[in-house]
């Protein structure tokens, strides 16, 4: 090591208050680190802080550093913040190294303080190790594509579109159905004001269809996406709707002539619709469309539409567009209250979800805004409100609450006690969670008007046969009794799902979810419209349920952190470039094959040879190489193998486990895990790896001659990979890797690889604690390494 | 008792005994932590619609460590075990199982309902918790049948054999003490 070329590497531990330094004992790190010669060490209660930023500025130039090391909470939470601190200082951003001891450690290790200490030793000596190769890179900075792709036409998509339009920017508003309008358009009034919803929400559709810089794309989805941050081409597919956009005029003629009535969805089935249809009188494009499902062919539209807008040969449309950005407000759906099959939708015809009552609210309604029981059409007079339908209930595997069921019962309790004179009214509900601004007062006027609020989830719906009344079952807990009660109409305060559409949209945009299937931020508290993507943001319930407010409010946190990035025109790239040393370069080609980004040639007389830009970073080559002749800048071969000997110079730990966490998956689930605080053994010392593509066996390999009892290679499911094939490239090298050692005598259950969710905290803890267990029942490595060593003697 | 003295009697050892028992037998015990008290237990139940059983306010007691409010009311052995609580439960706590672990803990600690007791004292003397009596032996006769059927009835070395299993495992003086209570 010759320290003196390499010069001084100044190592910040932080306390994070009692976060870190409750069990960890810093001064320890602090002590062992100052031993290292090339080490200047000090620590902080808060690095982040205005005055533990200044203490590394100050001290850069006092102790005249060149690399700093930070030891304090993820690199996913302050890294930019810190490399912004180092160029203050003068520094290159990229000669920082961060060691993670926050939730990699002490939040994870709290009962074992003495061992959380040792790994943090462990870690920060790593990171000093991979500090030391550290070098300066320069700036990569593309222009930004002046235009923005808002997938979803619901209030959220609206209000994000309207807003960036708004500042000038180019926006493409696509949306899967006929009409823009969302969820928000079938709605009768809003919560708390009781305001109508469409005739809040109309105006804005009006403009989105209007406004000279969106281009609405209706009944289409988006189904291929390539690219990057500020560079996005995306694959639009529009349906054919088989009616001329540009001549149509929304007479509807066409269908008053059309003889095929079907349900319509719009109207969640209560009412019907034509084949040739608008799904609501304020669709925007007002705009009818055929549905091909149900059309028979008779022409009839096409023989009375003056216009002449019918075309039944139109065929689906693909439309590629080019974007800096692009915005996911998907939306959501409503639980299917089927699945609870104690409750009787679907089997009883008067138990009816929420949002069909809303549909029967609605003037525009298919009972043009009468409540009836669907049975008879006779007005209900006693209704009973089921809450928490899909929410709170792990029995469906619907963990969260919705947020919004207990707010829109009280209103639609409101709403029918005004409509039906002398209607009674009752909410079974678990608790209630009026919990926004207004939302309170509502349920106090409820309770004035005479709502009956009983406190106990309905157990079982069952039906009078002959009346075709429904007996509603529950205790009264605050009573201690049971009670049952019997309603005309029993409306199911149903919750929100994910949309199918938003599963197919994160697959093809290859964005994070989280365990329930909503779409993961960036960080929860700080970067809440951001997506682990950088490029693709999210607003509205795709995000999670949520009220209109708070789509709102989303959307147009969404729109200027958009605004930002394409009014700053330009946007700067990790200086991902491989780099190939033609010496040691064998000429082998598996790098190229490796490559799915085409960047690489393989040129028979000067090696492989790095063509153009469009490198990801992914280090798919690097994992590939037999001779670690190319390397991709920010993790070098020798990067890794340092941290490794870091460790390994001195075991701590006894099983020792090596561990490559990828980027975008298990990195972020150790630090899922450290967020909740699920504890699991000390023994592992992570290597963060862009990808488990990156990992090259051999380095596996090296970490097991040098001590390490096990290697833990830890990604993405498949399907999830950031890079499509990363993962399924490292499991089939992982598989035969251990196929080797099998041969070579050396016991493959030491070496495992496994695919989790960013989500997965939990995964990932217990990963960790079965491959300790099961590393502790194998005889020690050396015996093994022993008996290789002599067998090929 | 005024509830300063309830609170003084919440005891997380019940709690985690339960769910320590209960889960020699039972899969999940432990998420009887989770429990909100939303009462689908109690509204599925049949037999708290014509009984004061209350399931959920067991669960209750369970949560907080009340012991002694838990085992010695007799309404535990009101529960039928229909299983319709656990079936709806939207935590997935298995409830009815919570209420056998809770019974049996009862009965560890000697409380029993009088005609348990007495149940168990036939099965104790004669190896038949409803022994044979003069009427069904008539009944078997006339049907064709032997007088006693062919169980520890018919074998008397198989009943020594029995009772040697039911003092083994405690049973015999278990129920030996509790009808002393019973008596008393």
């Amino acid at each position: 090591m010759s320290d003196n070329k390499r010069g001084r590497i100044g190592v910040f531990v932080c306390h994070c208050g009692h976060n870190i330094a409750g069990v960890v004992d810093v001064q320890a790190v602090i002590d062992e680190i100052s031993k290292l010669p090339d080490v200047y060490c000090v620590d902080h209660v808060y690095m982040c802080s205005k005055s533990g930023l200044n203490l590394i500025k100050e001290k850069v130039a006092e102790e005249k550093l060149d690399k700093v090391v930070i030891a304090a909470c993820t690199p996913k939470l302050h890294e930019k913040l810190f490399q912004k601190t180092l160029e203050e200082a003068g520094l290159n951003r990229y000669l920082l190294s961060q060691a993670n001891i926050r939730e990699q450690c002490s939040w994870v290790h709290k009962a074992n303080p003495r061992k959380a200490t040792l790994k943090a030793i462990d870690l920060t000596k790593m990171a000093v190790a991979k500090a030391r190769l550290l070098q300066e890179q320069g700036k990569v900075e593309v222009p930004v594509e002046k235009a923005v792709l808002v997938v979803g036409g619901g209030v959220a998509g609206i209000t994000a579109a309207l807003n960036l339009a708004d500042l000038g920017h180019k926006v493409y508003l696509v949306e899967r159905e006929p009409s823009i309008g969302g969820h928000m358009a079938m709605l009768d009034k809003v919560f708390p004001t009781r305001d109508c919803s469409i005739c809040i929400l109309g105006p804005l559709m009006v403009e989105v269809g209007r406004h000279p810089n969106i281009e609405l794309i209706t009944y289409a989805e988006v189904t291929k996406a390539s690219g990057w941050i500020g560079n996005f081409e995306v694959e639009i597919t529009k349906h054919p709707r088989f009616i001329k956009e540009d001549e149509c005029t929304g007479c509807g003629v066409c269908a008053e002539f059309c003889p095929v009535e079907v349900p319509s969805e719009f109207d969640q089935n209560l009412g019907t619709r034509k084949a040739v249809y608008l799904p609501f009188p304020q669709a925007v494009p007002l705009v009818y469309t055929i549905d091909p499902e149900h059309c028979i062919g008779c022409r009839a539209c096409e023989a009375v539409c003056e216009r002449e807008a019918v075309d039944l040969s139109q065929k689906e449309e693909k439309i590629k567009v080019k974007v800096g950005a692009i915005l996911i407000a998907t939306g959501y759906e409503t639980f299917n209250p089927a699945e609870k099959r104690n409750l009787g939708y679907g089997v009883f015809k008067n138990v009816v979800t929420a949002l069909e009552l809303e549909r029967m609210l609605s003037p525009s309604g298919p009972t043009m805004g009468e409540v009836v029981r669907p049975s008879d059409g006779v007005t209900p007079k006693r209704i009973v409100f089921v809450q928490c339908v899909g929410s709170r209930d792990e029995s469906v595997g619907r963990t969260y609450c919705s947020r919004v069921c207990c707010t829109y019962a009280v209103k639609q309790a409101l709403e029918l006690k005004e409509r039906i004179p002398g209607a009674e009214v009752y909410i079974f509900y678990q608790d209630m969670r009026t919990f926004g601004k207004g939302f309170e007062e509502l349920y106090r006027e409820a309770l004035r008007e005479r709502v009956r609020f009983v406190r106990g989830l309905v157990s079982k719906v069952v039906e009078d046969g002959k009346t075709r009344n429904l007996i509603v079952r529950a205790e009264d807990t605050l009573l201690g009794v049971p009670v049952e009660a019997e309603a005309d109409l029993v409306v199911l305060s149903v919750g929100m799902v994910p949309s199918k559409g938003t599963e197919r949209l994160l697959f093809v945009l290859n964005v994070p979810v989280s365990e329930e299937g909503f779409v993961m931020e960036a960080h929860p508290k700080l970067r809440p419209v951001e997506t682990q993507i950088p490029g693709i943001f999210v607003a509205g319930c795709a995000q999670g349920p949520k009220d209109i407010q708070d789509s709102v409010a989303q959307a147009n946190a969404a729109a200027s952190k958009i605004s930002a990035l394409l009014s700053r025109g330009v946007v700067e790239l990790e200086p991902y470039v491989p780099i190939v040393d033609g010496e040691v370069c064998i000429r082998c080609g598996l790098c190229v094959a490796a490559c799915d980004k085409d960047v690489l040639k393989l040129d028979k007389e000067r090696g492989v040879e790095v063509k153009g830009v469009g490198c990801v970073g992914c280090g798919a080559c690097a994992g590939a190489c037999p001779t670690g002749a190319i390397q991709i800048s920010l993790l070098s071969d020798e990067m890794i193998r340092a941290q490794i000997d870091a460790v390994l110079e001195e075991k701590k730990e006894y099983p020792l486990v090596v561990g490559f966490l990828c980027n975008w998956c298990a990195y972020n689930a150790a630090d899922m895990a450290g967020v909740a605080k699920i504890q699991y053994p000390t023994n592992m010392r992570a290597i963060w790896v862009p990808c488990t593509g990156r990992v090259n066996p051999l380095l596996i390999l090296e970490a097991l001659e040098k001590g390490a009892d096990g290697v833990l290679v830890l990604g993405c499911y498949p399907q999830d990979c950031h890079y499509r094939t990363g993962f399924d490239k490292a499991k089939r090298r992982v598989e035969s890797l251990r196929e080797l050692l099998r041969v070579a005598g050396i016991d493959p259950r030491r070496v495992r690889i496994e695919s989790m969710a960013a989500s997965e905290g939990k995964k990932l803890a217990v990963v960790v604690k079965e491959f300790v267990e099961e590393l502790k029942k194998l005889p020690v490595l050396g015996g093994e390494l022993v008996r290789v060593a002599e067998a090929r003697r | 008792m005024s509830s300063s003295q309830l609170i003084k009697k919440f005891d997380t050892d019940f709690t985690n005994e339960v769910i320590e028992y209960g889960s020699k037998f039972f899969e999940d015990v432990e998420n009887v932590r989770s429990c909100i008290q939303c009462a689908t237990c109690t509204g599925s139940c049949p037999s708290g619609r014509e009984t004061a059983w209350r399931v959920r306010k067991l669960i209750r007691q369970v949560q907080l460590g009340l012991k002694n409010a838990a085992i010695k009311n007799d309404v535990i052995w009101d529960c039928t075990t229909c299983f319709s609580c656990q079936e709806r439960c939207p935590r997935l706590i298995p409830v009815t199982d919570v209420v056998r672990t809770v019974r049996n803990i009862a009965v560890r600690n000697g409380i029993m309902l009088p005609r348990h007791v007495q149940v168990a004292g036939l099965l104790i003397k004669y190896g038949h918790a409803v022994p044979i009596n003069d009427e069904t032996k008539a009944v078997r006769k006339e049907i064709g049948l032997s007088e006693l059927p062919p169980t520890v009835h018919s074998f008397p070395d198989a009943l020594g054999e029995v009772k040697k299993l039911l003092d083994g495992t405690g049973f015999t003086k278990l129920i030996e003490e509790a009808s002393k209570g019973v008596q008393k």
